[in-house]
């Protein structure tokens, strides 16, 4: 008798358990396509994107309708997966499109200016900070199918609240 | 008379919109299963000969590997064209980072080899119909996180249902 009267407990907190992990569940879900599709915060350091960015850290907005669309263009500030370590996202402007001719400078390697072309299919990405950055200066155009959102608004330190400049 | 049709039209807009939630959410846990765990993918093309068939052939294509840098040379991957972004495309994995890779970049001249050391971050594809085959060959290695899938199991045509690795 104590045994059915346990189960017909257990029966009642289990179901609640579920229906309160469902809702959660499907929280996450919504949460996740809003993320992946549209819009969602990212934090970035380092040096590389001096004075756009900070050093120490921003929180900004990335959203990632423009590049599904072929809508990033010349000048903007994307979030691209690195091509030399799949694991990491780097922060940096998009210098050339397919097709352009880029001409850039690498203070590391001397005052000669050289001339790149950019392949079908690819972007050349630069930080704006030249003498701290690790970009296509080295690692040559990368393909856009890595480029993951545009940035278009910073949230946090609060006093650099708004659209980080040019 | 007017406000009874107007909590008629409440009622049915109710309605309505928790049916596009329930829909909605539906299609919410589909995608999160669709872009971690498990996909179908559907190929067409000459490029994969005799491994895939020129026809449309459905195949199931699992996201877990890529994540975590599981996937090796000999696996038939879904990778995103480093020359059209749009474009998905599916070739085996010839190399992986640091391997070196000897290749006939001309299958007209087959004593014609070239060698190339695949960089770091990097994968070589190869197509197994190296005739008709737009790959690593044309394009050089192309960097890993352009890599979706990795296929593991043929759907369709019904005849060739069943495990898909170690090809």
């Amino acid at each position: 008798m104590k045994l059915v009267s346990y189960m017909s407990q257990w029966r009642g907190i289990a179901k609640e358990a579920m229906d309160r992990t469902a809702i959660a569940v499907k929280f996450l879900c919504c949460l996740h396509i809003t993320d992946t599709y549209f819009c969602s915060p990212t934090h970035v350091y380092g040096p590389s994107m001096l004075p756009t960015l900070n050093m120490v850290g921003d929180i900004v907005l990335v959203e990632h309708v423009s590049q599904r669309l072929g809508k990033v263009r010349h000048g903007d500030l994307v979030v691209i997966r690195s091509p030399l370590d799949p694991k990491r996202c780097l922060t940096k402007r998009i210098m050339g499109m397919e097709g352009d001719t880029v001409t850039y400078f690498d203070p590391m390697l001397g005052d000669a200016t050289r001339v790149a072309v950019m392949p079908k299919g690819h972007v050349w990405i630069q930080g704006d900070n030249i003498f701290a950055s690790h970009d296509s200066r080295h690692f040559g155009p990368v393909p856009y199918g890595l480029i993951q959102g545009k940035v278009f608004f910073r949230v946090w330190p609060l006093d650099c609240l708004g659209v980080p400049g040019q | 008379m007017g406000f009874r049709n107007l909590g008629l039209l409440g009622s049915f807009a109710k309605e309505g919109l928790e049916k596009a939630f329930s829909l909605g959410k539906f299609f919410c846990f589909l995608h999160v299963t669709d872009t971690y765990l498990v996909t179908f993918v559907v190929t067409s093309g000459p490029s994969m000969l005799p491994t895939i068939d020129l026809i449309p052939t459905m195949f199931l294509g699992e996201r877990i590997s890529t994540r975590f840098g599981k996937v090796t040379r000999g696996d038939i991957v879904i990778i995103r064209s480093p020359q059209n972004p749009r474009k998905l495309i599916a070739k085996r994995l010839a190399g992986m980072e640091d391997d070196t890779v000897t290749y006939i970049s001309n299958p007209d001249e087959p004593d014609k080899q070239e060698t190339i050391v695949v960089p770091k971050g990097h994968v070589w594809i190869q197509g197994d119909n190296a005739y008709k085959s737009n790959d690593s060959r044309n394009f050089g290695a192309v960097p890993y996180g352009l890599i979706q899938h990795r296929l593991f199991w043929r759907v369709w045509p019904i005849k060739g249902f069943g495990p898909f690795w170690k090809h």
